[in-house]
Order: structure tokens, then C-alpha cells, then sequence
């Protein structure tokens, strides 16, 4: 930039200086609550801490714990298989419903009002209800099931089924990504629908060759975004988990996920560096999946530049 | 609220666990009974016993809460069977038999005992025994190994879970879960709980292993009757019955810990302990109180037997099945794990749940003592 | 970053003329799509819906319903005719080609049962369970509904909850918009690496500052009282700075530069011309705000450990661990968790979604 004039010059220091002084409650805020904490949370995981005693320096030994401690691995496991489980389906249900809620019906707002509402509820509130839905004995789900023949299966309280539950009960709650979807639904241009329909092709030809394309940022944005939550996912597990089956952690630890085992070693078992050491494995961890994804998107997502740039050629 | 730094001044009543769990926290009121020569003596030995440390007194005792056979004799009565015994020089009232008239007790949607050729497990309509709300501890501890209801050594350095012991205590829940299917699983239970709230309650357990807090709530107003009986023997020839113990303890960092000294002893001295124990339904410990807590007791449950509660005291567990062990909160983890394997069917040999069970405990006391 | 398209959420792609729908072999293939989607989207409604009519059905329930499991959603009750001191349950029983109303006296082996007429009591007969069915009748109790407010103190968590959620709002609205404004209106060397720094916050999880920020509440006294819960949104966030930041960059400068030139300060030009502006956003980040620290269970869970400091959210959660077997209650103290946010959402849906869209696209 060219300063002219010393008072061009000040107006930018003056200008600088009120949007440094505009943004600085964050600034402070990053430091004392997200920078300092961070550093702070990175010592700690070098240190044997329980906070009524001061923080004792043991090296990397909580870190080689963690690699040896089963139930570290058991956590990863859980919450990578509901991960598959939930991830997926709930990407291809809320596509599913974003195309069927984007077509002209009479009360379309309200249907996309309907889906959307289980997501704005309590997590503790539906989770609760669940739990009576999906007791063995008096629950909705297994008395619906046996009135078409079929034992249920012990939901909640059978290791093989526990994270299935879960699953269940994200997909209720598929609405708010749904709404993701059907934005960007309607963000996909027109005209190249109408190029396409000229070029003669039929719905499910267009289908494949535009929508799809033109949605492989949202679909990408919520992959990634899913699969960082599903390693934060803690009041419905924490709630459901409660019970006499075992404690927290679900029967035999079968819903032991990652952020449940982190909750437990700092505020159960008192382990603050411990707890710390899996905050920092669970930082690297979701970089790593970050950066794969965002790798890996050259391969199948679309911009919008792009395409339009080749359709033009 | 001690990781708030907020301690409040007194705390309690807290069971064994409680204290256990927090072990670090408390102030030893060792220097306060010294300072006025407070007198002990009324503190009924089991009471203090059970609180007590060798590097600190946690507390003064509020009072116990024996266990003892809960059964319904209307299902007793349906059954045509003979009520447990309350005499316990009765030597025939073993684990034994709880199985026999256990599955007897155990009926299949069609009426058809645990007996039968016809039982049909995936439809039982109710059950004979069960032990769903005792932790893993005091269960094991029933058949006494030398531990007794602590999984690890006196010096707290050898993890010993799976004592012979112990496992005929798992193995006899698990083949009772499923072999003879007198007792529910884990899903059974569980349903149990949340259609009548408690074991008993529900109206499908005929048999209930349990202590005196569970009287004061859960057998009120029921549609059926219930009597108390003596805890079985086990099967080498003698009787634990698991006790649970509540004490006051006051934190480390409260402020004013001489008042809390004085309400301390103020709820816990002669007058005003029965009622606080009747209120939560722990036997006082104070000998001298006896009698007439024995008289208010009566007067809330005319109908129940009484006799058994004194008596099992007699039978407790020391090691208690809640005392400290190091890293206690992870210990307690690993011991309810191994009981929920075993209700839910994942692994029903109880030697192979020890053995592991064993091997993760030893792992952990391990890594204290690498620590200290 | 792309640019924000906010395109209304009303407009669905444009339906193709009837002659080219005959080239393409669809004849009245819109008519067929379109019904086929309305009864999908109605199957999927029922399923969405149903839980919470089941959670609102068991809330009116008592405990002795409960335990007879029914799944009707409305709430029955199976009527009992009382028989020698004892309730019994009454059936509709097909007895002689008759069907007549007749008490369950006792239950017998092989799935059948010993029925008698209440009236006639010395006949009994023996019928197969399964094949009759209860005597019921509608039996409602609105009464759960103070006992569970009063059994656990909710009306103290009621306030708790208001006072974090709306002292977290008002702190975060004060912030956000200072900072949002920074972030859109001025020029300055080091700014956009800042707001990239922001930006990076979004990926971090919460556990790894969780500790030390623990410590440090503790430190301070902090712990055990609501101020961990509103104070840090004085210090505004990533996701609402990022929302009004995008927001206040499709307000036109022109409106800045006449203010300027009457001789308004920054702060005023926040106040009069961006804020009135800038409406929508705010009102949608207010209502993202309420709906997450109404819901919020992580943070309440860590931070509150007194009953009385407690919010809704644990205050309900241990209401359900403690009590159990009080479900009709716990339910309930449920319903009245989820009706503010419910009537929140109907009320600002439109700003809601369209606030939702905003945010997301502009994310891309």
C-alpha cells in the first residue's frame, strides 16, 4: 500500500487500531481460555495430577500407558464403530430426505419444520425416552416387534445391540443435516439442469450428473464435521449409561466411548495428566482424520468453479 | 465438591465406599477425641471397625446396615413351599438350597417351574433369587475367601480377585443366571427395575438378597407380603453377610472443622442417633441405644422380623466389600465389569472373568505402587 | 471462501413443461413423484413424531400402568374388580359364544388363566390368556406433572438454567458483535491472520482445554457456581463471531461511509447502522445460544456439583438415576424440559433455518 500522506497513514493506524480493540475480548478470551489452556493441558499430559496435589513431571508415562491400557483401545474401538454405523446411514438418510423435501408438495415448510425438531431437543430429555423405548420387556420397540413374531433383542442392555441403540437414536435425529443438504440442494444452479435436460438426459440421469457432483462439498463438509462428533458424543452415553448394568461405560464397557473414558479418568479416577495425555492423542487423532478427508477430496469433490469452468469448454 | 475447593464442613452419612472413594479428602478427628477425651466406649465395635484406618480415623459411625434374606410369601405360598428359615443355627438354609427353591420358585409364562422339561428360559414370568443391586464385591465375598470382600491382599500389592473362592461365588451366579435361569440377566433386571422400580417391588423376584436401606423405601405399600429371613450359608459351611456401614466425616480444608466436630458428635450421640437412623434405616451405633431404636424400628414395620437384622450383624465381611483398596475408583470399575459380563452372557465361565479380571486389577495396583 | 448465497429455502427446482415430460417418457410422472414423496416424508413424520406423543403418553401415566406395559399412546388403565379384598383384573372374555366381562382370578399353567364373573363368583373357567383381551379405560394424571416439579427441586433448576442461558446470551451478543465487527469492518495488518486463528478454534475439542480451564475455575472459587457457565461468553466465540461476520459483510459500506461523514465514532456506527441491520443474524445466534446452553448437560455436569447450582439438564439426569423407577415423573420433568425450546423453535423457524443456511454455506 501506498502511504501519500502522513495522514493516510494515521487514519490506517487509527483504523488498525479500532479493529484490534473491536476484536480484543476475543483475543484475551483466546488466550486465558483456548492458548493457555492448551499449553497448560499439554504439560499436564507429561504429569501425574489428581488436583488436590501439586502436578508431578513423570515423563511420557501416561502416553505409554494410554498405548498399553485396553481400555483406551476399547474406547477408539466404540466410538469408531458407531462411527460406521451412524456416519453412513445418517449421511444417506438426510440426502434421501433433503431431495424428497425439495420437491414442490403442499406444506413442504412443514415437513422440513417436522424433521428438523428432534434436533433442537435435550439431549438428557430424549435420551430418557429412549430408554423406556428400548427396554426389553416394556418398551415400544421389542412389544412392536413381538407382535410380528420377533424376539427383541436387549437394546440397551446387550453388548451386541448397545451401540446400535445409539445409532437409532442419532438417526432421529437426522434432521439437522438434513437441512445442510437441502441447502445445498438449492444452491445447484439451474441452468445445469437445463443443459442437461437439453442434452436429452432423463431424472436419474441427471441425478447422477449434476446433483451428486454439485453436493460433494456438503457431503464432504458433513463427513468430516460427523466423524470429529461422533469422538465428542458424551450426554447421550453418559445418561443411558448410567443404570445398574455396570456403571457408566455400558455393560461390559461396551459403550465405553472415547469422551466417556476421557470424562471418567479426569472426574472419576481424579487422573488429570492421564485425562490429558488422551485430550492431546484425540487432538492428533482428528487432525490425521482432517487431513485425510481433505486429501482425499481432489479425488471426488466438485466446486462449483470447476465444473462450470469445464461445462463452458 | 472437594475438586471445587468449596468443601462444605461435615459430611454425611457416607457409606464405606464414600469414604473410600474420596480417601484423600478427609481430616482425622484422631487430635478431637483426644482434645476432650471423648469417650468411644458406646461405639459398637463392628461400627467403628469398619471406618477405621490405621494412618486415620475418618469419623464418627452413624450406624449399619446388615443384609439378610427378603422374600415374598405370597409367591412362597403359590409355590407350596416352606419359608426360608429365620433360625440361623439352621444349617440346611445354604446356597444350596436357594438354588433348589429357586427354581422352583421360577415360573415360565405358562406356569411351568425352573424344573420342569417344559421351562421355556426366553419366557420367564418370574423369578426365583437375585442379587442385581449388590456390587460385585459383596458378592463374591459371600463364600469367604481369606480377603474376604477386598480383591487384593492385606498389603494391598497382590491383586487376588480370583480366589478359589470367588469364583464358585460367580460361577454359582452365573450357572443361576444361565443354567438354571432362577436368577435374570442383566436385561431382565434391568426391566425388573424400571417397570416396578426395585427388584422386590416389581412383584417378579421371589427371593431378594438385600440390606435394612432397602426397607425403609422400597417395602412400603406393596400388594404382597414380605418377610425377613437369615442370610444363607455358603458353601463351606459358613455364613457372611455383607454389611454396609455410614459414618460422618468432615473434609480436610473445612474451614471450621471444630463445628463440625460438635454437630458430628451431636448427630451421632445417644439422643438424636436413632432417629437419624431411622430415617435412613441403619441400625445406631451406639449399644446403648439399641433397645429402644429396636422399638421404634418395630413400630414401622410391625410385620416384619426383626431378630434377623441384630443377628446378622454377627456374620459381617472385614475386609468390608467397600473398604479402601488403592486407586479405588478404577478398582470398583474393573469388579463391576466382571459382573456385567457375566449378566449379559458375553463370557459365563466365572474362572476365565477372574482370571482377566484379576490380571487388570494387578495392573493397576501395580502402577500405584510404581507411583508412590 | 466463497461467498454467502443465501438463496430462501422456497424455491425448489423449477418444474419441467408438460411436452418435455412426454419426450422424456414421465408422462404424469410430477403427479406420481410427488405423492409417492408426500406419503415417505408421512411415514418419516410418524416416526419422528410418535416418540415424543409415547414420551407425553407415559408422562400422564401412573406407576401400576407402567408396569402393565401397554403401547396404546393413550394413556389406559386395565379396570380391577376388587374379589375377596383383592384387585383383580377384568377381561373381555369369549366364553359359550358370549362375550362377557369377567375377572382374572388366579393365573394357571399351560398360558391360561382361572376367570370369574364378579357377580357369580363360585363359576370359574378356564381360558387361555393370550386369547382375551383387557378391560380398559382411559386414565390420565396430570397431577405427575407438579409432583415431579416438586419431588426434585426443578423450579431451583428452572432458574439456574434461565440464568445461564440468558447471562450467556446477553454476554455473548455483547461480544460477539464487538468482535464480529472488528473482524468485518476494518483493515489492519494482522487481522485476517486472527480471524484464521478463529477459524482454526472451531476444529479444537473441548477436552483438550477442558482441564486447565477446570483448574483455573477452581483456582478462583469458581467451580461449583454458574459463572464458569456465562463468564467465557463475555470472551465471545468462533462459530457466532464467524456467523455475524459474514452477515455484517453483505451490509452495503455506503450506509458506514455516510455515518462517518456525520461524524460517527466505530462504536456508534456498530450501534446504529450495523446492529438495526444486522437484525436476522442476531436473532438467529440468540436462538442457536438459548437452544444450546438450554440443552447444554458437558459443561453443567463438570462444572456443578452442589443440587442447588444444578440445571435442568443434570438436575433431570439425576432425577432418572436416583429415582428410577418414577417414570411417569421422570417423563414428566422431560416434557417440561423440551416444551421451550419446541415453542422457541416454532416461533423463529423461518429466521432459524435460514440462519442454519447461512452459516453452513458460508462455511464452504
Amino acid at each position: 500500500m501506498q502511504w501519500l500522506n502522513t495522514r493516510q497513514w494515521t487514519l490506517a493506524r487509527r483504523e488498525a487500531a479500532s479493529g484490534y480493540l473491536f476484536v480484543s475480548p476475543w483475543i484475551i478470551g483466546f488466550a486465558l481460555l483456548t492458548l493457555g489452556p492448551m499449553i497448560a493441558s499439554l504439560y499436564f499430559s507429561f504429569t501425574k495430577y489428581n488436583i488436590v496435589d501439586p502436578p508431578k513431571w513423570i515423563g511420557i508415562e501416561n502416553y505409554s500407558r494410554l498405548f498399553s491400557d485396553p481400555l483406551f483401545w476399547q474406547s477408539l474401538k466404540v466410538t469408531l464403530h458407531f462411527a460406521v454405523l451412524a456416519l453412513p446411514s445418517g449421511l444417506v438418510l438426510g440426502f434421501v430426505l433433503a431431495i424428497l423435501l425439495n420437491q414442490k408438495i403442499p406444506g413442504v415448510n412443514l415437513w422440513r419444520t417436522l424433521y428438523f425438531l428432534p434436533s433442537v431437543l435435550s439431549g438428557v430429555a430424549v435420551t430418557l425416552l429412549w430408554i423406556i423405548i428400548f427396554n426389553p420387556q416394556i418398551g415400544a420397540i421389542n412389544q412392536l416387534l413381538e407382535k410380528i413374531g420377533i424376539k427383541g433383542p436387549g437394546w440397551l442392555n446387550d453388548p451386541d445391540w448397545a451401540i446400535p441403540s445409539f445409532a437409532i437414536m442419532a438417526l432421529w435425529g437426522v434432521g439437522s443435516s438434513m437441512i445442510i443438504y437441502l441447502a445445498g440442494l438449492q444452491g445447484v444452479p439451474v441452468d445445469l439442469y437445463d443443459a442437461a435436460k437439453v442434452d436429452g438426459a432423463n431424472s436419474w440421469q441427471r441425478f447422477r450428473a449434476v446433483t451428486i457432483p454439485m453436493m460433494t462439498p456438503v457431503l464432504f463438509y458433513n463427513l468430516v464435521l460427523g466423524l470429529i462428533a461422533t469422538f465428542s458424543y458424551f450426554t447421550q452415553v453418559y445418561v443411558a449409561t448410567s443404570g445398574a448394568t455396570g456403571g457408566a461405560g455400558g455393560p461390559a464397557r461396551s459403550t465405553l466411548f472415547y469422551n466417556l473414558y476421557l470424562y471418567q479418568a479426569a472426574f472419576k479416577y481424579f487422573e488429570m495428566g492421564y485425562a490429558s495425555a488422551m485430550a492431546w492423542v484425540l487432538f492428533v487423532i482428528i487432525l490425521i482424520l482432517t487431513g485425510l478427508v481433505f486429501r482425499s477430496s481432489s479425488l471426488w469433490v466438485y466446486y462449483e468453479g470447476e465444473l462450470r469452468g469445464k461445462s463452458e469448454s | 465438591m472437594f475438586a471445587g475447593g468449596n468443601a462444605p464442613q461435615l459430611v454425611g452419612p457416607n457409606g464405606v465406599s464414600t469414604i473410600a472413594e474420596f480417601f484423600d479428602s478427609w481430616a482425622d478427628i484422631t487430635p478431637f477425641i483426644e482434645a476432650e477425651n471423648f469417650d468411644t466406649s458406646d461405639f459398637y465395635g463392628p461400627a467403628v471397625e469398619l471406618n477405621q484406618y490405621p494412618e486415620i480415623n475418618t469419623g464418627l459411625p452413624l450406624g449399619l446396615y446388615p443384609s439378610f434374606i427378603l422374600y415374598n410369601i405370597d409367591m412362597f405360598d403359590a409355590a407350596g413351599l416352606d419359608y426360608p428359615p429365620s433360625d440361623f443355627s439352621d444349617t440346611s438354609w445354604n446356597m444350596d438350597k436357594i438354588r433348589e427353591i429357586g427354581m422352583k420358585l421360577t415360573l415360565d409364562a405358562n406356569g411351568n417351574d425352573a424344573t420342569s422339561p417344559d421351562f421355556d428360559p426366553e419366557n420367564i414370568g418370574q423369578w426365583g433369587y437375585g442379587d442385581q443391586w449388590s456390587e460385585m464385591r459383596a458378592l463374591l465375598a459371600r463364600e469367604g475367601a481369606p480377603d474376604v470382600g477386598r480383591p487384593t491382599s492385606a498389603d494391598y500389592k497382590t491383586a487376588t480377585a480370583n480366589s478359589p473362592e470367588n469364583i464358585m461365588a460367580l460361577q454359582w451366579y452365573s450357572d443361576g443366571i444361565w443354567k438354571d435361569h432362577f436368577i435374570p440377566n442383566a436385561e431382565q433386571g434391568d426391566a425388573m427395575d424400571a417397570t416396578g422400580g426395585s427388584p422386590i417391588e416389581s412383584g417378579l423376584q421371589a427371593i431378594f438378597q438385600t440390606h435394612t436401606w432397602y426397607l425403609t423405601e422400597s417395602i412400603v405399600g406393596l400388594p404382597f407380603e414380605v418377610q425377613l429371613a437369615a442370610p444363607p450359608f455358603n458353601h463351606k459351611g459358613e455364613r457372611i453377610a455383607v454389611i454396609d456401614a455410614d459414618n460422618f466425616t468432615m473434609p480436610k480444608d473445612a474451614a471450621h472443622q471444630q463445628e463440625a466436630w460438635e454437630v458430628m458428635k451431636w448427630l451421632t450421640a445417644p439422643e438424636q442417633i436413632v432417629d437419624v437412623c431411622l430415617i435412613y434405616g441403619c441400625v445406631p451405633a451406639r449399644k446403648s441405644v439399641q433397645d429402644s431404636f429396636r422399638t421404634a424400628f418395630q413400630e414401622r414395620f410391625p410385620d416384619l422380623n426383626l431378630d434377623v437384622i441384630f443377628e446378622s450383624i454377627e456374620y459381617l465381611d472385614i475386609p468390608n466389600n467397600e473398604a479402601w483398596v488403592p486407586n479405588w475408583g478404577r478398582v470398583n470399575e474393573i469388579m463391576e465389569n466382571a459382573g456385567g459380563i457375566i449378566k449379559t452372557g458375553t463370557n459365563i465361565d466365572a474362572k476365565s472373568v477372574l482370571d482377566e479380571t484379576n490380571a487388570e486389577l494387578q495392573t493397576v495396583l501395580d502402577e500405584y505402587w510404581a507411583s508412590q | 471462501m466463497s461467498s454467502t448465497t443465501t438463496t430462501p429455502l422456497s424455491s425448489p427446482i423449477s418444474p419441467t413443461p408438460a411436452i418435455e415430460r412426454w419426450k422424456l417418457g414421465i408422462r404424469g410422472g410430477t403427479l406420481a413423484v410427488k405423492g409417492l414423496t408426500t406419503l415417505v416424508l408421512g411415514a418419516g413424520a410418524v416416526i419422528i413424531l410418535v416418540p415424543l406423543l409415547y414420551m407425553i403418553s407415559i408422562s400422564l401415566r401412573d406407576r401400576t400402568q407402567i408396569r402393565q406395559g401397554s403401547l396404546e399412546l393413550i394413556p389406559m388403565r386395565q379396570i380391577e374388580v376388587e374379589i375377596n379384598g383383592k384387585g383383580e383384573p377384568l377381561y373381555n372374555v369369549t366364553v359359550d359364544g358370549q362375550t362377557r366381562q369377567m375377572a382374572l382370578v388366579k393365573k394357571a399353567p399351560g398360558g391360561k388363566g382361572i376367570f370369574a364373573d364378579p357377580s357369580n363368583l363360585d363359576q370359574t373357567y378356564e381360558l387361555v390368556l393370550k386369547d382375551q383381551s383387557p378391560v380398559s379405560v382411559i386414565d390420565v394424571h396430570p397431577e405427575n406433572y407438579p409432583e415431579a416439579m416438586t419431588t426434585v427441586p426443578f423450579d431451583r433448576y428452572f432458574i439456574n438454567t434461565m440464568i445461564v442461558t440468558f447471562g450467556g446470551m446477553a454476554g455473548m451478543l455483547f461480544s460477539c458483535s464487538l468482535v464480529a465487527y472488528g473482524f468485518s469492518r476494518f483493515r489492519a495488518r494482522w487481522i485476517n491472520v486472527l480471524f484464521l486463528i478463529l477459524l482454526s478454534t472451531i476444529m479444537l475439542p473441548r477436552q483438550v482445554t477442558l482441564i486447565p480451564v477446570y483448574v483455573i475455575f477452581q483456582e478462583i472459587g469458581w467451580v461449583d457456581t454458574l459463572l464458569p457457565l456465562i463468564v467465557p461468553n463475555f470472551f465471545a466465540n468462533a462459530y457466532d463471531v464467524f456467523l455475524l461476520r459474514q452477515f455484517f459483510m453483505t451490509i452495503p459500506l455506503d450506509l458506514d461511509e455516510a455515518a462517518k461523514l456525520d461524524g460517527a465514532s466505530p462504536l456508534q456506527i456498530l450501534l446504529y447502522v450495523i446492529l438495526p441491520m444486522a437484525r436476522p443474524a442476531i436473532v438467529a445466534v440468540a436462538i442457536f445460544h438459548f437452544l444450546y446452553a438450554w440443552n447444554d448437560f458437558y459443561e453443567p455436569l463438570i462444572f456443578l456439583h452442589s443440587r442447588e447450582n444444578w440445571t435442568m439438564a443434570v438436575g433431570l439426569q439425576t432425577f432418572n438415576a436416583l429415582y428410577a423407577v418414577n417414570t411417569h415423573l421422570i417423563m414428566a420433568a422431560s416434557v417440561v424440559m423440551i416444551i421451550p425450546p419446541i415453542l422457541l423453535f416454532f416461533f423463529s423457524q423461518k429466521i432459524f433455518t435460514q440462519g442454519v443456511v447461512i452459516t453452513r454455506m458460508a462455511e464452504k
